[in-house]
């Protein structure tokens, strides 16, 4: 297994937002965890990545327990993390944005960070766009770009928080694109996400969760043709009226 | 960051910070023919304003480097993970803006060596300490304010691309906390200015206390102290003109 949660618990006070998550990703695999709003998708993600504390459960990375707050930094490089709002350094150009942390996390040369940001920004689709400032960039050229920065660390997993929900609809595809690419050259996802169809086309493993749980975990022709339980029958009925 | 980014950032500050300086020489210059050729009691008298007018700058200007760092510290002091730091700079910033300036200096000039003879200071370094250290409370408020407008996003995006908190600190939330606290430091280097008058209490003979001597030996208080009103407003408006072009070099967006 590359990633493994086992028993993961969250509370904001006394609300329980996540209740004793079990996931486990093998090298390679796409995961798509969806669901309705509020159920913790995201909150699982972020707490994958340390960016939230949990008060219960395990996180194992190769196998390695993830220690909370340390050695989080070196977790951290081999997790790459896309977000729903970009978060692009609106300070730096954009070839700046990708060559920061492999210059100042890996102390890679410059030379080399900067062939590979290069590589990584023709194979996102954006190279032209190297010198400019992230503002001037649309918001699916700024997705692209958040997605090739975390690419610079060469991370072993990436996760995706809603990387399209604050996307114009005709902005949607070209960052999908881009992530069904990565899927396919073999890199180890997590995306959660509202893209039904991407989840069908892509993913190997989809995991639909509710308040908290994972209600569902199966293969995504099995769970978009015959879900298993009432509130995803639900939730689909209501996605496909969209 | 590029190194030729860096380069051309430093050259931009280089050549602001020598076009600052020159600025404000030639302005003094110009502000002291001004003033040679009116009618008395100024003309007669204007190398007494230049004089203090001239103290009063050097005050600001030392002053204000003392409150930059001061404020650095204390910002950052402010936000620390550690609550020792966390309340001194509390303490710092409740004690200074909790207390009239004028009492500050007064303090620094005679409390101060009466409890450490060796820190005795002239008026000029007591009135530069008293109103650097009050400043830098101020600073410290504004870039504590600085850094968490910097948004939640930011720090996220840089630790998880494995940055350390200093490195994302240094990378990521100052470049951006810069842009947004120029404006109110400049603030306060304006309200500097003003404050430096309140060294005249302690017989520094700036420009207050020059207008001051003057107005009293020749009985002519009002083209006196509008004389000395008109120096203040010309180099606080100067130091506006200056945030102007600062604002200007430090575009990204």
């Amino acid at each position: 297994m590359l990633l493994e949660v086992k028993n993961l618990d969250k509370f904001y006070g006394s609300f329980q937002a996540l209740k004793g998550i079990n996931l486990s990703v093998k090298a390679g695999e796409v995961i798509c965890v969806i669901g309705p709003s509020g159920s913790g998708k995201s909150s699982l993600i972020r707490s994958i990545n340390q960016l939230e504390p949990y008060q219960g459960g395990e996180i194992y990375l190769h196998g390695d327990l993830i220690h909370p707050n340390r050695e989080v930094d070196k977790l951290r490089q081999e997790i790459g993390m896309v977000f729903q709002s970009f978060n692009l350094f609106p300070h730096l150009t954009v070839l700046d944005n990708l060559m920061l942390a492999p210059t100042q996390v890996k102390r890679v040369s410059r030379e080399a960070a900067l062939a590979k940001s290069l590589a990584l920004l023709k194979r996102v689709g954006i190279e032209s766009q190297k010198d400019k400032y992230p503002h001037s960039l649309s918001g699916g050229q700024q997705q692209r770009v958040a997605i090739a920065r975390a690419l610079a660390m060469e991370p072993k997993v990436m996760l995706f928080d809603e990387p399209t929900s604050a996307l114009d609809p005709e902005m949607i595809s070209e960052v999908l694109n881009v992530m069904k690419d990565l899927a396919r050259s073999g890199m180890t996802m997590v995306v959660v996400t509202h893209e039904m169809g991407f989840a069908k086309e892509v993913a190997d493993r989809v995991l639909f969760m509710v308040d908290g749980e994972v209600v569902e975990d199966s293969m995504p022709e099995s769970f978009f043709s015959n879900p298993k339980t009432e509130r995803a029958k639900l939730f689909l009925s209501q996605m496909l009226q969209r | 960051m590029s190194r030729n980014l860096v380069a051309a950032k430093l050259s931009k500050a280089c050549v602001f910070l020598l076009g600052t300086a020159v600025g404000f020489t030639l302005l003094s210059l110009g502000v002291g023919e001004l003033l040679s050729i009116l009618p008395e009691p100024i003309g007669s008298r204007a190398d007494l304003f230049i004089e203090g007018a001239r103290t009063s700058l050097y005050i600001t200007l030392y002053s204000a480097i003392i409150g930059l760092i001061v404020g650095v510290v204390m910002g950052l002091s402010s936000g620390s993970s550690n609550r020792f730091v966390r309340g001194f700079a509390w303490i710092y910033v409740w004690l200074i803006r909790g207390t009239p300036v004028l009492v500050q200096i007064l303090f620094v000039y005679y409390a101060v060596p009466a409890l450490f003879p060796s820190l005795q200071l002239n008026e000029f370094w007591a009135a530069v300490f008293a109103l650097g250290l009050n400043v830098g409370a101020y600073n410290g408020e504004v870039i504590r304010a600085g850094i968490e407008a910097v948004p939640k996003g930011q720090t996220e995006a840089a630790r998880s691309l494995g940055l350390s908190k200093a490195k994302t600190m240094r990378w990521v939330v100052l470049p951006q906390a810069i842009r947004i606290v120029v404006p109110p430091l400049v603030n306060n280097i304006v309200a500097l200015l003003k404050d430096s008058s309140l060294a005249s209490a302690i017989g520094l003979l700036e420009l207050t206390l020059a207008g001051n001597r003057i107005s009293s030996e020749t009985f002519l208080p009002v083209p006196v102290l509008s004389t000395v009103a008109l120096l203040y407003l010309i180099y606080t408006s100067a130091i506006t003109v200056v945030t102007h072009y600062l604002k200007k070099i430090m575009r990204w967006a």
